[in-house]
């Protein structure tokens, strides 16, 4: 076990956030087996208090969440030295099986809980707590999540060994590897920037007919496309993207843009992404609870307003991509 | 998006927490305390590591020593011409370095002969080093100066390997951005080096082999190790790992150690949350039975938990700021550092980054926020009738 | 405006000190009225008070305020009617201690989207109406107990509510006192608002203006008596 501080504050952050949601769910499945909005008793009452803290308990988790993905990469990041063969974050997560996995489990549990905090939102916009089984087993959908987020984190950190040699980005991301990192970073850019803006041109006018009609199809549409949009956006910030931040024609590393060397642009970045994805498949979700009397009102206008935020979140993720590409000497004409 | 809702709240909560001055103080000293000391070992150990990093950036990329029944030995200058045979070798340069134990101040200084590549970062305080051929001249580091009362244009005195008394005009004092490396130093001559130190000729202590390739530095120093396997090949590469590794893993030592006063002030957080005063209780009572909802309530202990935290958060980090870089990390510094006596002088150059600042984060504002969340709820959840049951 | 069906409140529900505040209690209250709940203390007026005002649920039956059942209402609606319809005012007062007049008075809207500076526009207004705008920067504890009490009217009418209701409020105060605070109520009648008083004090329900009392004791409804 490596005895870094980034390591310490990782182990306990998770190990912290592990016991919110345990305590979380256990409340939960209270909730799911005794819930009676029509009951006046002491106990219903009590429930209806703890729903209270559950969502305090959610909303907390979440933020600590966001701290401990980026504190995971920093700390990826920071470990590249002692990793023979590692030459940034890449190199660390790639030093055992584990690395990856973990960071996987890390974005999903992020967009878990923010998903369950959206719904929570909705819940409480009606008097008759219409979704309340539901989000509350979306909640003990959390919990093996965060336990296995905090198993994969450990095993990934005794596993570190630093006389393994690692590969790094360089060689992950080189064009003659294989895997699908590597094959990311082949995919020829000419037919990689097409579809990425002209993804990006489907996701904008669907986005904006979701705002302005509101059809059934459109959102079921807009929020498969701003899904798609989500992982061809990571692709091409490995593709192409990156290849301009760093203005070198062979390192694509997702990781290093959150750098000061970078001026961090990696954070507004992927924050305007992963708003824009959250925000655009939450508007498809969230039309499942349409039918339901005392939300469809209400439904409606969340739609448009988180389509809205959607739209800009995306326009803004792009703008930052479009930068380095408008504005700074590099071409990848030639390569 | 109400805006103005939450800045109302914030707005209550700041009142409420002056009007708390002394209950809330004591909780805000003992955590800028915590801050302060977890935040002190992170910084100290960070600029170690940098400080070492700058240092090894001018170093030769591959160094070779010669090893006997397991221990460092001195190395033949004659086998440097076999490595240069070897092809990507650029340059083979024999070095001399060694420590001497000055009895009358119970240090050890770091001795080093001139004339190869001292690193670019070195400045010369005053003076110049000696010359190559420049005997019985010795340029120094700070510590040794400070700790001797030397300046230039006076002399130190050592005694050589024979027993004989050995003196050095003093040329020059040095001060570099790195003060670990140059604080113990003294330079002199090779003839002088050979002579204090007794070493025959066509001895040194080790080769510093320049590459002309860096990727094909671990294939070089393969074939070093097969053309002659009594020796040991170092890779820049590898001390930089194994400094890295020693630096973290203290900081993480004594992060650990450290952890036991961290929980205790958990307890000590959770005391005081969850023990509101009737006072308190009657006042949440008020606000729920004149209009306020448990969330809102929430929020305010949310606020009140960031307004305490951050507070606390700035005030010892800014301590440990000035702990570590204006006063040479007297608290605990034996503890990371444990060399020479010369060090406890030297000056860090300041170096805080993103990264130490969420780590720090991560180890206090985290814990204490989550320690909060339950008592904050408990109150929360105050009746708002009992303001008229009396 | 307010109608209670058959409402019982129990305490401490199937344990040893259980304790029954209300039992069976119907009854209706229409827009303007100056009610008075009557009784000695223990009969329930505070807990009926308390369950019409939205700060508690009925164990049964039904609550309803305008036309709206709130007697099963999630908290924050309740919260949201109960900010939005009633104005409270306590026997102690309950003001906050250390707080200023100005932010006691501002309270109630704290938790709403009102601008800071909005919300200090209207509560100069409601102060000035009572005539308390020259203490407003005091501590509410430097006041005397007129200036506590009008400060205390002024918190319950800043949310602009249709009903106020006010819990034993001549039970501290002296004859000359409880005679002014009942002059400001009537004025608010006049002005379209529904009063009702929990007491049981002969200066409150026996004076001319109040036109509906309903007498309780032991927790159930004994006589209702309306006039005019």
């Amino acid at each position: 076990m490596l005895l870094h501080p980034g390591v310490i504050a990782l182990v306990i952050g998770s190990g912290i956030v592990l016991l919110l949601i345990l305590f979380a769910s256990a409340t939960g499945i209270r909730i799911i087996n005794r819930w009676d909005i029509k009951s006046s008793s002491e106990e219903q009452l009590d429930l209806e208090r703890k729903t209270y803290l559950i969502s305090t308990l959610v909303q907390y988790t979440l933020l600590f969440e966001i701290i401990s993905l980026f504190l995971f990469i920093y700390t990826a990041d920071d470990m590249h030295n002692i990793l023979a063969g590692a030459m940034c974050a890449t190199g660390s997560f790639n030093a055992n099986p584990y690395g990856f996995p973990a960071l996987y489990v890390k974005v999903i549990s992020l967009f878990i809980s923010a998903a369950w905090i959206a719904v929570n939102y909705i819940d409480n916009k009606a008097q008759d707590y219409p979704l309340i089984r539901m989000k509350y087993k979306l909640l003990l959908f959390i919990l093996p999540l965060v336990l296995s987020e905090y198993i994969l984190e450990i095993m990934d950190f005794r596993g570190i060994d630093p006389n393994v040699i690692t590969s790094c980005c360089g060689v992950l991301f080189s064009e003659g590897g294989i895997g699908i990192a590597s094959s990311l970073a082949s995919i020829p850019v000419v037919p990689m920037v097409i579809i990425f803006y002209s993804l990006f041109a489907i996701v904008i006018v669907s986005g904006i007919s979701v705002i302005r009609s509101g059809s059934k199809f459109y959102t079921i549409f807009f929020a498969l496309v701003s899904g798609i949009f989500f992982i061809v956006s990571i692709a091409s910030v490995i593709s192409f993207i990156s290849l301009y931040f760093y203005q070198l024609p062979s390192h694509h590393c997702p990781f290093d843009m959150l750098q000061a060397e970078y001026y961090y642009t990696g954070y507004p970045l992927y924050f305007s992404l992963f708003m824009g994805s959250f925000f655009g498949m939450m508007t498809g979700i969230i039309e499942l609870f349409k039918h339901i009397p005392s939300l469809s009102s209400v439904i409606r206008l969340i739609q448009r307003k988180w389509a809205l935020i959607a739209v800009c979140s995306f326009a803004l993720f792009v703008a930052i991509t479009l930068i380095p590409i408008i504005f700074l000497p590099f071409s990848l004409r030639g390569y | 998006m109400s805006i103005n809702r939450h800045f109302n709240i914030l707005d209550y909560t700041l009142q409420s927490l002056l009007r708390r001055k002394f209950k809330n103080i004591g909780i805000i000293i003992v955590f800028t305390f915590v801050i302060f000391i977890t935040g002190s070992v992170l910084l100290l150990s960070y600029s170690f590591k940098k400080e070492a990093m700058l240092m090894l950036k001018n170093s030769p990329e591959l160094i070779i020593q010669k090893t006997m029944a397991g221990r460092h030995e001195l190395i033949p200058v004659g086998i440097s011409s076999e490595i240069m045979k070897i092809p990507g070798v650029s340059k083979v340069e024999p070095r001399y370095w060694g420590y001497y134990y000055d009895s009358l101040i119970k240090a050890n200084y770091t001795i080093l002969a001139s004339g190869e590549s001292l690193s670019a970062n070195n400045r010369l305080l005053k003076g110049r080093l000696p010359g190559i051929n420049e005997n019985n001249t010795a340029a120094i580091g700070r510590g040794v100066s400070e700790a001797r009362f030397l300046n230039t244009d006076s002399s130190i005195s050592m005694q050589t390997a024979g027993g004989r008394p050995m003196d050095f005009w003093i040329t020059g004092i040095f001060e570099a951005d790195s003060e670990l490396l140059t604080s113990d130093l003294i330079v002199i001559s090779r003839a002088d080096f050979m002579k204090l130190f007794g070493i025959p000729e066509q001895m040194a202590t080790d080769l510093a082999v320049t590459v002309s390739n860096e990727t094909e530095t671990v294939v070089i120093a393969k074939k070093i190790l097969s053309q002659f396997p009594d020796t040991r090949p170092i890779l820049r590469s590898e001390i930089i790992r194994t400094y890295d590794a020693v630096f973290g893993w203290r900081s993480g030592l004594i992060l650990t150690l450290f952890s036991g006063a961290l929980i205790a002030f958990i307890i000590l957080a959770w005391d005081k949350a969850t023990g509101l005063s009737a006072e308190e209780k009657q006042e949440i009572g008020i606000l729920k039975a004149i209009g306020w909802e448990t969330s809102d309530v929430l929020e305010m202990k949310f606020w009140e938990g960031l307004v305490i935290s951050l507070t606390s958060f700035l005030i010892g980090i800014i301590l440990a700021y000035i702990h570590i870089f204006f006063f040479g990390a007297s608290i605990f510094a034996p503890a990371l550092k444990g060399w020479s006596v010369i060090y406890p002088n030297f000056k860090l150059a300041p170096y805080i980054d993103f990264y130490q600042i969420s780590i720090l984060m991560s180890l206090t504002i985290v814990p204490y926020i989550a320690s909060t969340i339950i008592p904050s709820w408990k109150a929360s959840i105050t009746e708002p009738d009992i303001v008229m049951r009396g | 405006m307010i109608r209670t069906e058959n409402v019982t409140k129990y305490f401490n529900r199937n344990k040893p000190d259980e304790l029954v505040a209300v039992r069976d209690v119907s009854f209706e209250i229409n827009k303007g009225d100056f009610a008075v709940f009557k009784g000695p203390s223990g009969s329930g007026k505070t807990t009926l008070l308390s369950l019409i005002g939205c700060m508690s649920r009925p164990t049964s039956g039904r609550v309803i305020v305008g036309d709206r059942d709130v007697s099963r209402l999630p908290e924050r609606f309740m919260t949201e009617v109960r900010r939005n319809t009633f104005g409270f005012i306590f026997q102690q007062f309950n003001l906050i201690r250390g707080v200023t007049v100005c932010d006691n008075v501002m309270l109630p809207l704290f938790p709403t989207d009102i601008k800071p500076s909005e919300l200090r526009k209207r509560t100069e207004n409601t102060l000035d109406n009572l005539n308390m705008l020259r203490r407003k920067d005091f501590l509410v504890q430097k006041l005397s107990g007129g200036e506590q009490q009008r400060t205390a009217i002024a918190r319950a009418l800043i949310n602009n509510p249709d009903i106020i209701l006010a819990d034993e409020p001549t039970a501290h105060l002296d004859t000359h006192l409880s005679e002014e605070f009942l002059s400001m109520m009537k004025k608010l009648q006049e002005q379209e608002k529904t009063i009702i008083i929990a007491t049981h004090d002969p200066l409150v329900y026996e004076k001319e203006y109040v036109n509906l009392v309903i007498e309780m004791r032991d927790g159930m409804v004994r006589q209702i008596t309306r006039k005019g």
